[in-house]
């Protein structure tokens, strides 16, 4: 939107109206330590550049923790679940205990909890 | 049985690598499992796959093997999500296909009814087989708890003994607009599109409490439905979700089993639901069989915790929020949409362009619309028509002129009958992400 508000002639073209929507929640680079009323939640981009998504890991990234991650999740729903989430990182541990307590998810030994979350802590943070 | 006690005391639940190797066990047999008709790659997984396997990777391993012979798979295991539905959809947004989630664009929800093709999809778990066989055979509806008189209907009941009535209600996800929220709320990241209004045929809820009788004990309504759980769960109860007793009482809630002149749709119900506009969708019970006349605030699957709750109290965007301050989410907020036309459209300049949508509140009529050309500088009042009935979305119209070539936007902004207008930032950040009604707006191109 400010690249439209400083150039609207460039914007003109019909390719670029072309699918133009200001409401499209936009990916933008976290405000340093404060919080941006302005900046949008993100979906589908990693807040972190990240490897294109795996599509045989349901589009996760390439990344230590994905393979463990997709089969954790998959087990019960889509990883789009996953994708779409920009969380904090206590929302990361709530979610995982909420799923364990909740949604049946089996408990994982330390060593996979760590990689998971890490994991997830990584690509699909408001934090980060 | 306790679902929850019997995974709890399976020895060494699945870790994510048993759960890989059990996926891996299945690439290998997939060559000999025929399953027949359209199945999706999870229905082979989970065709193809040893009941010792599946239950390693459900972390169910060891009673489901006492109960099950070899080969056959757990009825619920191989439950559809309903995604072999989404060709009889137009252009909606897949958010998730396990559960099915899918909203509609705005520039989509231009009819004044919604139809079918165009309705959002909003599911927790995975929908019946009854729903997706349409098979109605033997359904009933207990209505039961804090009533003088405990009743078991039939559909054929429902049409029956009480007044059918036809009405156009708004269904809105209490969750429509989180993806606006920063830092990112968890859940299904709806963004304008989780709200239609079509038609719906029943029986006032009200009447059928009234047979029922209610009695001065009673408080709250629970819903329940016959979805499935994602994981397969025969015994878990996927959302149960009430109300007010005096909000029950409104006489536009129903109890529908007929969407625009139709059997309503699996995917939106079928055979009965509830309706009950104004509050988040979730009230709105698919595959209704069940409804608790509760002496306190009900506490099924998705009434605690952070679903469907918002802070009791102002909280800033990020906050952690104790689970006892967040209390029940009620009314939805006043709210519009611009569906005419798309956003990123082409008029030309000087000339008067249409933009119109709609608009609606969870308290009833909207009062007024206004329309900006100009980021909220100015604000020019477009038509509003009144509503078929109450709790039915309002058509508004209106036209615009762009004095000359350039970029603008159009801003919608509803007013309540109480003068609350919507926001033109998304309002009260919550931890779920609930209620967002900022103004929506489009982009339009003057050439």
């Amino acid at each position: 939107m400010v690249v439209a508000l400083a150039m609207p002639m460039l914007l003109l073209a019909p390719a670029a109206a072309q699918g133009y929507d200001p409401m499209q929640p936009q990916a933008g680079a976290p405000a340093a330590g404060g919080f941006d009323p302005m900046r949008r939640q993100a979906v589908g981009q990693p807040s972190t550049p990240a490897p294109e998504g795996n599509p045989e890991l349901g589009g996760l990234p390439d990344a230590p923790g994905a393979e463990d991650t997709f089969y954790l999740c998959s087990a019960c729903h889509s990883i789009r679940m996953v994708t779409q989430q920009r969380v904090s990182d206590q929302r990361w541990d709530y979610l995982w205990d909420w799923m364990i307590q909740e949604q049946n998810m089996p408990e994982q030994d330390e060593e996979t909890r760590e990689a998971i979350l890490g994991y997830l802590k990584t690509y699909f943070s408001s934090e980060r | 049985m306790d679902f929850l006690e019997r995974s709890g005391r399976a020895k060494g639940a699945a870790t994510a690598s048993q759960v890989r190797k059990a996926e891996e066990e299945h690439s290998a047999e997939a060559g000999r499992v025929e399953t027949g008709g359209p199945a999706t790659p999870r229905r082979d997984f989970l065709k193809g796959t040893g009941l010792a396997a599946l239950g390693a990777a459900m972390g169910l391993a060891v009673p489901f093997q006492r109960h099950f012979p070899d080969g056959l798979v757990p009825a619920a295991f191989a439950q559809d999500t309903g995604m072999d539905l989404m060709p009889e959809k137009d252009g909606l947004t897949l958010l998730n296909d396990r559960p099915l989630n899918a909203e509609t664009p705005a520039h989509l929800l231009d009819d004044d009814v919604t139809p079918y093709a165009r309705m959002f999809i909003r599911n927790n778990g995975l929908v019946p087989q009854t729903a997706l066989d349409k098979n109605a055979e033997g359904w009933t509806l207990t209505i039961d708890g804090e009533v003088d008189t405990p009743l078991e209907l039939s559909i054929a009941d429902l049409r029956n003994d009480f007044e059918t009535v036809d009405l156009a209600l708004v269904v809105e996800c209490g969750g429509n607009g989180r993806a606006f929220f920063q830092p990112g709320a968890s859940g299904n990241q709806w963004t304008v599109g989780a709200v239609g209004c079509p038609r719906w045929q029943g029986v006032r809820l009200k009447d059928v409490l009234e047979r029922a009788g209610v009695k001065p004990s009673a408080v709250y309504t629970g819903h329940y439905g016959n979805d499935v759980d994602i994981a397969g769960d025969p015994d878990k109860v996927v959302i149960s979700r009430g109300v007010p007793i005096d909000k029950a009482m409104e006489p536009e809630n129903l109890i529908a089993w007929s969407m625009n002149g139709e059997d309503i749709p699996a995917l939106h119900g079928f055979p009965l639901r509830l309706v009950i506009p104004g509050y988040p969708g979730s009230v709105s019970q698919k595959f209704l069989t069940r409804i608790w006349v509760r002496d306190q605030v009900h506490d099924g699957p998705k009434m605690g915790g952070y679903s469907y709750r918002v802070p009791a109290y102002p909280v800033p965007p990020g906050t952690e929020v104790p689970e006892e301050d967040m209390v029940v989410l009620t009314e939805m907020p006043v709210k519009s949409l611009v569906t005419f036309p798309a956003t990123g459209a082409e008029v030309p300049a000087g000339q008067p362009a249409e933009v119109r949508g709609h608009a609606w509140a969870g308290n009833g009529d909207v009062a007024e619309m206004h329309v900006s050309l100009d980021f909220g500088q100015t604000w020019q009042q477009a038509t509003l028509e009144p509503p078929p009935n109450k709790y039915a979305w309002q058509r508004w119209r209106t036209s615009v002129t762009p004095p000359e070539k350039g970029y603008y936007e159009v801003w919608a902004r509803a007013t309540d009958r109480n003068g609350v207008q919507q926001p033109p930032v998304t309002p009260g950040w919550n931890p779920r992400g609930y209620g967002n009604n900022m103004i929506h707006r489009i982009a339009l191109f003057a050439v």
